[in-house]
């Protein structure tokens, strides 16, 4: 043929229009590393989940099948737990974050002085290790901690905190509802510039007020980085493993177990590898389920 | 609006700002503070809550100095190779990959694309314990190498880097391609020096996820020569039954101020790649 387009045949002279091979090796680095850090490991998990160390040589091991995920549901005593736990800090974590998250950029994207520099410190304490973040709010929350003598100050009683099976799990969604929210602030802040004035400015000139404005103009246009900042986030807290290695063991009575936790505890204290890569195989297919909502989300509703 | 309206306005939102920035820093403050006065004097001052509760009566600079002469400031240094290594591999790795599916054409790049952001979606941690398993059989534990694996892989540093790549002209690189330049040539000579802010911002989210990374030193570093800094942090609270908090709160302070310190250098960069990467919008 000889009618291509002038432009196409320049792109494939150039060698724009077909570079399968460059476009490859450039990419190796980057699918070497999914493959090692992610699909080998997971492939390995999952093998290893239908495997059990024998009762009579426990160095070698014999295929059960589905003999660990049944135990992990019927018998285990700490993994239905550790789900428990997990789900419930990811659901209060997320909502409580999400919505400071959300007041914070719609004020920190206000007219006033030095703005940008209160929204870095807000930022902050995401790039402060979670390890540092948990032992200075654990220190702050013992019993003798700045936390009570502030209570105190306000005439309220002392709170065991970290050491009440009550609160200990609360005292955690504190903690890292702090690290993150400025994190995902910047993320709406985004959001937030990306509506267009004029729009805005129609909701005023027919005499809409703030909050109704905000319901049914911000609200909606919010829609895609409110999706996002949820699905990201719950992926990121579902994995919390820090404050219960540091802080709390797991404890009080199993209510800081979580899931993360649990799979370490599992593997190396007490030695079932395959049954903490059976709860390995299930956290995976938690992630990828949501992580595959969250593609969903962000292509259909544009 | 009228203007006195319109300034109070200002005055309001200048103060609900000051105080969320305080709210926030507050515990920031209470650690920077702590790690700068006399050991006897951090749990002195809280009954009744005082001026001096958080703000020290003597300064000293005794529980820094004190650290380094501790294992303390060699776990720091290993953090500080680790995270390097991790963020220079990184970066280079998400370049390659961001160059290639944006300004080159081929098939599967889009699937490709897909697979990276999806697959690197799930944190490192969750195979982190099978992973340790395959690294303690290749003999790489207790290894530099070893030890930068957990950052290594980062979607956000891929997509961030293809989506400002996508939106440099192709003209650029087509005009480069006719001057007889390389691939590597192209992205090096004519994307890489346009394209400081997400390079700086990729590179920023590298550093910080690998500075904290907790999980998998604990389980690949046995020796402790070989501890990162946030481990060895760790183990001065939970390994003695009474823990010495002025090397606790020093060692937290270094910690936290060397990422703190970068993001609150280059934060700009990391906050205008975000709005300007369609991540959100």
């Amino acid at each position: 043929m000889t009618d291509t387009p002038p432009a196409a045949r320049r792109r494939a002279r150039l060698g724009l229009g077909n570079d399968w091979a460059m476009g490859w090796l450039l990419c190796a680095p980057a699918i070497l590393a999914l493959l090692v850090l992610r699909v080998v490991p997971a492939l390995i998990a999952l093998v290893d989940s239908f495997r059990q160390a024998s009762f009579f040589n426990p160095d070698e091991k014999i295929w059960v099948w589905f003999d660990n995920y049944v135990f992990l549901f019927t018998q285990s005593p700490t993994f239905l737990q550790s789900m428990k736990v997990t789900v419930t800090f990811v659901i209060v974590t997320v909502a409580v974050q999400t919505v400071a998250a959300l007041l914070l950029a719609l004020l920190f994207v206000q007219r006033g002085w030095a703005m940008s520099f209160w929204r870095t410190l807000v930022f902050i304490p995401i790039t402060i290790p979670v390890a540092v973040s948990a032992v200075v709010w654990g220190t702050a929350m013992r019993g003798d901690g700045i936390l009570n003598a502030a209570l105190e100050r306000l005439g309220i009683a002392a709170q065991p905190f970290l050491a009440s099976p009550d609160q200990a799990l609360w005292s955690v969604v504190l903690t890292a509802s702090w690290i993150g929210v400025g994190y995902w602030m910047v993320f709406l802040i985004a959001g937030l510039k990306d509506i267009p004035e004029d729009v805005k400015e129609a909701a005023a000139m027919d005499g809409a007020g703030a909050l109704r404005t905000f319901f049914s103009i911000t609200l909606p246009l919010l829609r895609r980085p409110l999706a996002f900042v949820v699905v990201a986030n719950t992926v990121a807290n579902f994995l919390q493993f820090v404050p219960a290695a540091i802080l709390t063991q797991g404890g009080p009575n199993y209510t800081t177990r979580f899931l993360m936790y649990e799979i370490y505890t599992q593997a190396y204290l007490q030695g079932d590898v395959s049954l903490a890569n059976a709860q390995i195989v299930l956290v995976l297919i938690v992630m990828l389920a949501i992580v595959a909502l969250q593609f969903r989300l962000l292509r259909s509703n544009t | 609006m009228t203007r006195f309206a319109r300034l109070s306005r200002q005055i309001v939102f200048t103060l609900l700002g000051f105080l969320a920035a305080l709210a926030f820093m507050l515990p920031v403050i209470w650690m920077f503070t702590s790690s700068l006065r006399p050991n006897a004097e951090i749990f002195a001052h809280f009954h009744p809550l005082s001026w001096h509760s958080i703000w020290p009566r003597e300064w000293t600079l005794a529980n820094i100095s004190g650290l380094m002469g501790t294992g303390f400031g060699r776990s720091l240094l290993n953090s500080l190779i680790v995270t390097a290594i991790t963020t220079v591999v990184g970066i280079s790795m998400a370049l390659l990959a961001g160059f290639a599916l944006s300004v080159l054409t081929f098939p599967g790049q889009n699937l490709l694309f897909g697979f990276f952001v999806i697959g690197f979606s799930v944190p490192f941690d969750a195979v982190a314990v099978p992973l340790s398993a395959t690294v303690r059989d290749l003999g790489l534990t207790n290894s530099y190498f070893g030890l930068s694996l957990a950052g290594l892989g980062n979607g956000f540093a891929i997509y961030l880097l293809r989506q400002f790549f996508a939106g440099i002209p192709k003209s650029l690189a087509e005009a480069a391609r006719l001057d007889g330049a390389s691939w590597l040539r192209v992205l090096w000579s004519v994307y890489l020096p346009i394209s400081k802010g997400p390079v700086i911002a990729a590179g920023l989210t590298l550093f910080v996820f690998q500075w904290q990374a907790y999980l998998w030193p604990l389980l690949i570093s046995t020796r402790p020569d070989m501890q990162v800094g946030p481990v060895a942090l760790a183990s001065l609270v939970s390994l003695a039954g009474t823990v010495d908090f002025s090397q606790m709160f020093a060692g937290a302070l270094v910690l936290s101020i060397v990422p703190a310190g970068l993001m609150l250098w280059l934060q700009r960069y990391f906050v205008n790649s975000v709005a300007r990467s369609g991540m959100t919008g």
